[in-house]
């Protein structure tokens, strides 16, 4: 690509990854082959986010030009859907539900839901506290965690005309998550904290002293051995991991991961494993075994990397460039750039 | 990596003015002035400046607290969203000028670029330019924003000069100096100015030494009527470091939300180096800077500029920072 990759994407049966950049490419690779399939050209106005949809037939971006742009990508050839445009907004955020054909999107003070199966916009809540700065589905699709100033908002799905359930933040709430299993939600915010809600509580756990704001935040898959959730934040150049022991007494831990020399852009656990990706402008991406210690460095960018995306099976680790490269690295290969 | 944090950041200059002062005016000069720079600019209010290959930006202003609300940390949350998205762009800009609306507080303009850590790394506040309408600005004195658009401004364009009498521009021109200490004022009409007395600035490097305006000093009657105002302190005597920082810390931590802005160059007993240091509200940065020279004299100056000033007591307490024969 030719400018920044702003997000990338891999689809979920694996066979292709889909990346967006910052002068409005939106290109699909071959998994295997790295051939491209351009859906859009350069535009000039950045894209901000990508998703695709949990059975594959759609993939929706949004950006600076405040026009959500929505492909069915299924089959050979894939086609622009719908376009919708929004003068005076940027959307950089959007996520498909992980069950149902319904696309979530910042617009604003409001969130919408696109629906795929009448492809119109089903439902429009109103955050109000401030522009939306995060939103993510339950693992279960059943509610939708909306993030702005002072507050997250929970809203049911189907009930959305249902007034919310509103979680205090303190500062401003940049970056929220579900663990894996839903039964926790985590929210990254302006003042250097982080919060943990347990689902049935609405006192959260508190984390405070990160050197910056805290900008994303991933929870490990609970495996058989480890049952207890697993969250890395990042901040700054640093990566944080909050580990909640089984002991009440004892109750979470943290540990600094402070190996990058630049700012950390993206984090992300392989699937099913507490292995820890984290990409940094530093050029290096890192692989964190049972997120403490170094197991892998991989290299190749000479810019900074931007985002990083494992393939539902793990088996596959996509990396996007400040310079519009695109690597992949799997299990057996080096990386190899496709473009 | 120093070195390259600074040299990756953009100069931002924030431009406010009460409505009608002729912010747009300046605006439009900036974006055609043959400068070889590329200039991004964030607007309030979309449709007044529009110039080919230049990125303009339309915003709304949102205000995030943290910290329970504490003006002192207020940011622009809009701003944060806009400079982190921009700064991804391969086609860089080279310059970042922000348009404030008419009856905006500067303060979380400001320090969004110092508390959010992410803009701090990409953008560096180059000035606060504020433009004052010399004709019309009587009106707006019981305004809190026009007064502290002023009070915060590196930069004053006392703008429109055509339209009043020289005798009013020089009252006008004092009773700011009263105000703001710091600023430099310049006597426009249409916004005309010399484009590098406004951008690149570096009013906000602490490597620049403070510039009290010697008259300032001079002037033997403040005007005391006014609630916001400038206090310069000066003083040959070394001070204790130990000392000067409780008295800074508590003040700040009393009256934070009443001192806008803060300059100093210090003068600390055993140590050869000035001590240099800036603030904006409750936000505070200070750092040994240069050796003092050989036959230099060592002084100390600091500037206040804040709203009821005289009640914080600062001459007395700076005094008490002096150290004495007796530790």
């Amino acid at each position: 690509m030719s400018d920044y990759v702003t997000a990338i994407a891999w689809t979920p049966d694996n066979s292709r990854l889909a990346a967006c950049s910052a002068c409005g490419e939106v290109v699909l690779y071959d998994g295997k082959t790295g051939t491209p399939t351009v859906l859009q050209a350069a535009q000039g106005q950045s894209l901000d986010a990508l998703s695709i949809s949990h059975n594959g037939q759609f993939l929706a971006t949004g950006g600076q030009a405040g026009i959500l742009s929505i492909w069915e990508i299924q089959g050979q050839s894939p086609r622009l859907l719908a376009q919708l445009e929004h003068s005076r907004l940027w959307l950089d955020c959007l996520e498909w539900n992980p069950h149902h054909a319904e696309l979530a999107f910042g617009l604003g003070r409001y969130v919408q839901v696109w629906d795929g199966l009448t492809q119109t916009v089903a439902t429009t809540v109103h955050f109000e506290a401030s522009s939306v700065l995060d939103l993510a589905w339950h693992p279960q699709g059943e509610y939708l965690a909306v993030s702005g100033n002072q507050s997250l908002k929970i809203w049911q799905r189907q009930q959305w005309d249902e007034d919310p359930q509103v979680l205090a933040t303190g500062g401003a709430s940049v970056a929220i998550a579900w663990a894996t299993d839903g039964s926790y939600l985590a929210s990254g915010n302006n003042d250097c904290s982080l919060l943990v809600w347990d689902r049935g509580c609405s006192d959260p756990w508190r984390m405070s002293g990160f050197s910056g704001k805290v900008r994303q935040i991933a929870w490990s898959t609970p495996t058989p051995t480890s049952k207890t959730p697993l969250i890395a934040a990042i901040s700054g150049k640093d990566i944080v991991t909050w580990t909640k022991s089984t002991d009440p007494d004892i109750g979470w831990t943290a540990q600094i991961l402070d190996s990058h020399e630049d700012k950390v852009t993206a984090i992300a656990f392989q699937p099913n494993s507490q292995l820890l990706a984290s990409a940094s402008e530093d050029n290096r991406i890192y692989l964190w075994h049972k997120a403490q210690q170094i197991a892998q460095i991989l290299k190749g960018s000479s810019q900074g990397f931007s985002s990083l995306a494992w393939n539902s099976s793990g088996t596959a680790l996509a990396a996007g460039g400040h310079q519009g490269e695109i690597f992949v690295w799997t299990e057996s290969t080096q990386g190899k750039g496709f473009g | 990596m120093v070195a390259i944090a600074v040299e990756k950041a953009v100069p931002v200059t924030v431009l406010t003015g009460y409505l009608g002062a002729g912010k747009t005016t300046l605006l439009n000069r900036i974006l055609t002035y043959e400068h070889g720079q590329k200039v991004a600019v964030i607007v309030n209010e979309f449709g007044e400046v529009g110039i080919d290959n230049q990125l303009v930006i339309d915003t709304d202003e949102e205000i995030f607290e943290m910290n329970n609300g504490c003006i002192c940390c207020t940011v622009r949350g809009d701003l944060i969203r806009i400079i982190s998205n921009l700064m991804k762009r391969r086609d860089r800009f080279d310059h970042l000028v922000i348009e404030t609306t008419g009856i905006a507080d500067p303060a979380p303009v400001i320090q969004t670029f110092f508390v959010d850590d992410e803009v701090q790394t990409q953008a560096k506040l180059d000035a606060v330019v504020t433009v004052v309408d010399a004709k019309h600005i009587w009106q707006h004195w019981e305004a809190e924003e026009a007064v502290e658009q002023i009070a915060f401004a590196d930069v004053v364009l006392l703008n429109k000069t055509d339209l009043v009498k020289a005798s009013e521009l020089d009252q006008l021109e004092q009773r700011i100096r009263s105000m703001n200490a710091i600023a430099k004022i310049y006597r426009t009409q249409n916004a005309q100015i010399e484009m590098n007395t406004l951008l690149g600035v570096n009013a906000f490097d602490l490597n620049n030494a403070l510039q009290i305006d010697p008259e300032f000093l001079n002037e033997t009657a403040h005007e005391h009527d006014e609630t916001v105002g400038s206090m310069a302190l000066v003083e040959e005597k070394p001070l204790d470091g130990e000392k000067l920082n409780d008295w800074l810390g508590t003040l700040l931590r009393e009256y934070g939300p009443d001192i806008f802005r803060m300059k100093g160059i210090l003068n600390i007993a055993g140590n050869d180096n000035r001590l240099v240091f800036q603030g904006v509200h409750m936000i505070f940065d200070g750092r040994p800077d240069r050796l003092w020279k050989p036959g230099e004299t060592r002084k100390s100056e600091l500037v206040f500029i804040g709203r009821n000033l005289e009640q914080m007591n600062l001459a007395a307490q700076f005094q008490a920072c002096i150290v004495t024969d007796n530790g």
